[in-house]
């Protein structure tokens, strides 16, 4: 079978695709920048592994805290809360719950909740 | 200044008024009457703005007030109301001429001039009274029965009721009005622009003149003095990324360092009105240092080219698909067409500009005021993350006002990072309202493709192999162009099964204005070719072209060209069912070709297997029971004139046994609504209609199991009143071998076969479409408007792309130059309609909106080459190519 010469395929073509990992012995789907694409395939454990990975040995009850109310917001509502719905929801500010993960809250907290992006053909 | 009396709507009013001043302005600014719309820049060229002055139609853009003491005037609002509208805005309605609904009030207008004065008129005398008046959605043909329902109602022949559906007998399969629709013909559905906001500045943009340059200086002095100006901003004013990231981030708000393509947004200026923020921005100087440009993806690829974004390679894409052995299959073959094709770059065209409003919303005391978007996204939740990254703020609302039209122009957005950014700047509410021609810069266009194909066949006329190299010319910025590269290849085969394929879509960074989606995205190019070979193929083995197709349908059991196998394929059915038109139409032509002379009639075929649903995707629909017994349906599900309003109710009206006036959908605010992907790729019926079904199957189970017929029953036995639903594709991830390119593909597949006929005067090259039949088999159908609907303005807009439109960059700037489409130009159509139940459709249902004009473009040129022997290669066929195919050149 033929195959496509090397030099007609770019570098780092590839990494915009979705991914399989391996994680808590499931294989889980994440997009090119690291979020689950099924919500549904989260579990605490990949929680805690993401959390490891992002440089947070230990998910602390705070941590938790934001973390279920993440998802239990999205799982009613089918995105993710709005930042005032957020602050009264968990008791405290936007500052300090960004504080909480490194990539603050898009980046850290929603991802380790297992908030899928907004979808988009691309 | 002049004084002058008119009498608008019934009711005499006077006016002290520049003589220079418009009709149309004075509705619209003045008396906040938005009903009349504007397009074209004031041109004359649209007829959106269409009214009637002293009995007669007019476009209020052309028309001086000064010109019209005494005169009386009736615009939309004028005609009727949503309680009691006229029997013109019912025909329109009921007649299911109303999609978008930017166009609508002009036509409207023309329309009640036309049955004032003729309340018979003939098809004829229609597109005479309607020439003015454009329209993108329809092809023209609803808008012509439109005319003539109303006629019949004006002469008391019928009435509405007689024609309207029972809204409470069967909610399937029939056509109840779109919710949406009266609201457009009376005028009162505001769109972008019609938005009244107190205190709003105007802002205009300062776009780039050159191609490639690097900004040396904006110079914004002489700018900021100008009466009105409120300020001017450039990039170190963005306070966050300043890059709208679509898959890269690579396109700005305003150009930081480099221009890469004429028309990049450099500089913005906000001022009290749209004449001064204009006239300010036409001050700012920009001084460029010239850079290589790049012209073309040859250029692009060269090793010595100048990189246009510095962490990307122009060749910024590329996938093969690789299955079996094409080349030795080839090789092997009885016949082999080799040949290349190319398509245009094009414009979506839809009427409205890129209007954009933006202002801050005040919260609670302490809290960061919200920043609130207005405008066209098709996608608003993902929209809304571009934006919050690119302006650095958070605290954010996206809301769809009414949308004149898009064809996958929304996919990506434009004004709304430029107001947002000015609104945030300078803590003013803006409106953005673009020129046509700025609107046109602003946009991403239609990808240009150059395409390399080989096609072969054995003795017996089975397809063997297909090589396709494609090289597609992204213009200046990424946005969604993997998707047209790899969308083209998914859907590669079409309609048939072909054993082996080798085939390589490469995408290249160039100068030129950047491309994003278009209706079909990437399959309308790649199957253009693939179509146009096809009866090149027919024509030297010696078989007739719809045989051709027949033999080589694909069929459950086998796979489309990325490996995948197909459960269903119900394409030879529809061959079958157009067969007896084929040859009525092929008998026709002989017939008028015996007659000698230069005009000349053939028929041509095209076919589309359209793939909806791609590989791990998803859609999240909200419904909750309403304490009256209603249901409520959350999703960002919008609707730019394709009739997802109507899907969604007749469906839960269906599902619910509820009237449809208790279903209430909630879909353009990001802050009540799920993010449910885009409303592209054909996928609302089929991902986001079944994620509703789920929900309202999750709801129906709840109640059986708390034994509950109401709301109060339901809350009583302990049970939410609200569900999500769910679909997810059957493949969760979007992967495929990178080096193949072969993996999971579209879920469902929506088919056609298409025939034109069309007459080629063989003397100047002019080709005129007669007759365009479309047979389709897109499962049960929900409501035969609007998916007729469909595939009317598909075709027109396939007709289009075939033999007229093109975007030139630096030349196309307004609809004449774009040549767009007129009721002049719109041809008859026939629809063979097929209902196949697809296995995981929506209630059997799947898409249809972009197959429609994926099979136009070849059936039309197949039909030139089958009438006079022109094999036109390169789209569009104007009249020059055509004469060139002859030997006429």
């Amino acid at each position: 079978m033929d195959q496509p010469a090397e030099s007609s395929r770019p570098a780092g073509a590839d990494a915009l695709q979705d991914q399989v990992r391996s994680l808590a012995g499931r294989e889980i789907v994440f997009d090119s920048e690291g979020f689950l694409v099924d919500t549904l395939q989260w579990t605490e454990e990949v929680a805690r592994i993401l959390a490891q990975e992002s440089g947070l040995a230990v998910l602390t009850d705070t941590h938790w805290q934001v973390i279920r109310f993440l998802r239990e917001y999205y799982l009613q509502n089918g995105r993710a809360p709005l930042n005032r719905q957020l602050k009264s929801g968990i008791g405290m500010s936007l500052l300090e719950i960004e504080s909480l993960f490194p990539g603050g809250l898009k980046l850290g907290a929603r991802r380790l909740a297992g908030l899928p992006n907004p979808k988009t053909c691309g | 200044m002049k004084k002058v009396r008119l009498i608008i709507n019934g009711r005499a009013q006077q006016f002290i008024i520049d003589p220079k001043r418009v009709l149309l302005d004075l509705l619209r600014e003045d008396l906040k009457l938005t009903g009349a719309k504007q397009s074209c820049d004031r041109k004359g060229q649209c007829g959106a703005c269409t009214v009637i002055v002293n009995g007669k139609a007019v476009r209020s853009c052309l028309t001086k007030v000064s010109e019209l003491d005494g005169a009386e005037v009736i615009t939309v609002e004028g005609l009727g109301t949503l309680q009691s509208p006229h029997l013109i805005q019912e025909a329109f309605v009921l007649s299911g001429a109303i999609q978008c609904g930017y166009c609508t009030p002009g036509m409207i207008m023309a329309t009640k001039a036309l049955l004032d004065e003729n309340p018979n008129p003939s098809v004829k005398e229609i597109k005479k009274a309607l020439r003015h008046v454009l329209c993108r959605c329809t092809g023209y043909k609803k808008i012509i029965e439109a005319v003539q329902l109303a006629g019949r109602f004006l002469r008391k022949e019928l009435t509405p009721g007689q024609v309207r559906p029972d809204p409470n007998g069967p909610k399937i399969g029939v056509n109840h009005p779109r919710p949406s629709a009266i609201l457009k013909a009376c005028g009162v559905a505001e769109f972008s622009a019609d938005i009244k906001v107190e205190g709003a500045a105007e802002l205009a943009v300062v776009h780039s003149s050159q191609a490639h340059a690097r900004i040396k200086a904006i110079h914004t002095a002489v700018a900021e003095k100008m009466p009105g100006v409120i300020g001017i901003m450039t990039a170190k004013d963005v306070k966050g990324t300043n890059r709208l990231k679509f898959v890269v981030a690579d396109r700005p708000v305003l150009c930081d360092t480099t221009v890469r393509y004429i028309g990049d947004p450099v500089a913005s200026v906000l001022a009290e009105t749209r004449g001064q923020a204009v006239a300010a921005a036409q001050a700012v100087e920009v001084a460029y240092e010239p850079l290589p440009v790049i012209k073309n993806p040859t250029e692009g690829m060269d090793k010595d080219a100048i990189q246009i974004h510095s962490d990307q390679p122009n060749l910024c894409y590329s996938q093969p698909q690789i299955r079996g052995d094409a080349e030795t299959a080839l090789a092997q073959s009885a016949f082999v067409v080799e040949t290349d094709f190319s398509t245009q770059m094009n414009h979506q065209a839809p009427l409205e500009p890129e209007t954009c409003v933006s202002y801050l919303e005040e919260e609670d005391e302490g809290e960061e005021p919200t920043l609130v978007v207005i405008g066209r996204s098709i996608n608003i939740h993902f929209h809304l993350g571009m934006l919050q990254g690119a302006l650095g703020y958070e605290n954010m609302r996206y809301e769809e006002a009414y949308t004149g039209g898009q064809f996958g122009i929304k996919i990506d957005i434009t004004s709304e990072g430029l107001a947002g950014a000015a609104a945030l700047h300078f803590r003013r509410p803006v409106r953005y309202v673009p020129s046509l021609t700025e609107s046109m810069y602003l946009s991403p266009k239609r990808h240009p493709f150059d395409m390399k194909v080989r096609l072969g066949a054995d003795r017996q006329g089975k397809l063997t192999a297909l090589t396709m190299d494609f090289v597609v010319d992204n213009g200046a910025y990424l946005s969604a162009g993997r998707a047209m590269v790899f969308r083209a290849l998914y859907m590669l085969s079409g309609s048939y099964y072909i054993p082996a394929v080798k085939a390589l879509g490469k995408l290249v960074y160039t100068n030129n204005p950047w491309g994003s989606a278009a209706r079909g995205a990437g399959p309308p190019q790649a199957n253009f070719a693939l179509e146009s070979a096809m009866d090149m193929l027919a024509e030297k083995i010696g078989m007739d072209p719809l045989e051709f197709r027949l033999i080589n349908s694909l069929k459950p059991g086998q796979p489309k060209s990325t490996g995948r196998v197909v459960e269903q394929w119900p394409f030879p059915e529809l061959v079958e069912a157009i067969h007896s038109h084929y040859n009525r139409a092929k008998k026709e032509a002989e017939n008028f070709n015996r007659k000698g002379g230069p005009v000349r009639r053939g028929v041509g075929l095209g076919t589309g297997a359209f793939g909806i649903s791609m590989s791990g995707d998803s859609a999240n629909v909200a419904v909750e029971l309403e304490p009256d017994g209603g249901l409520a349906v959350f999703a960002a599900a919008a609707d730019p004139g394709e009739g997802n309003d109507s899907m969604f109710i007749q469906i839960a009206a269906h599902l619910m046994d509820l009237p449809m006036s208790k279903i209430r959908l909630v879909t353009r605010s990001t802050d009540r609504t799920t993010a449910t992907g885009p409303a592209a790729g054909s996928r609302m019926t089929y991902m986001v209609g079944g994620a509703m079904v789920d929900a309202i199957q999750k709801l129906k189970s709840a109640m059986a199991e708390a034994r509950a017929t109401n709301y109060d029953q339901l809350k009583a036995a302990g049970k939410p009143s609200r569900y999500m639903g769910t679909k997810k594709n059957q493949d969760a991830a979007a992967i495929i071998d990178p080096a193949t390119g072969l993996g999971p593909s579209f879920e469902s597949q929506v088919h056609s076969i298409q025939m034109a006929e069309v007459e080629v005067n063989t003397g100047t090259g002019d080709v005129k479409v007669i007759k365009v039949t479309t047979a389709v088999d897109a499962g049960p159908v929900i409501n035969p408007q609007n998916l007729e609907g469909q595939l009317e303005g598909g075709v027109d807009m396939g007709i289009g792309y075939a033999l007229r439109e093109e975007y030139v960059a630096g030349q196309t700037k307004d609809w004449i130059t774009f040549r767009f489409p007129t009721i002049a130009t719109a041809c008859e159509m026939e629809h063979i309609i097929r209902e196949t139940p697809r296995v995981k459709g929506t209630l059997g249902a799947t898409g249809v909106g972009e197959m429609t004009m994926v099979p136009t473009a070849p059936a039309v040129i197949n039909a030139i080459a089958n009438a006079c022997g022109a094999r036109v290669r390169h789209l569009p066929a104007t009249p020059d190519k055509v004469l060139a195919a002859l030997g006429k050149a």
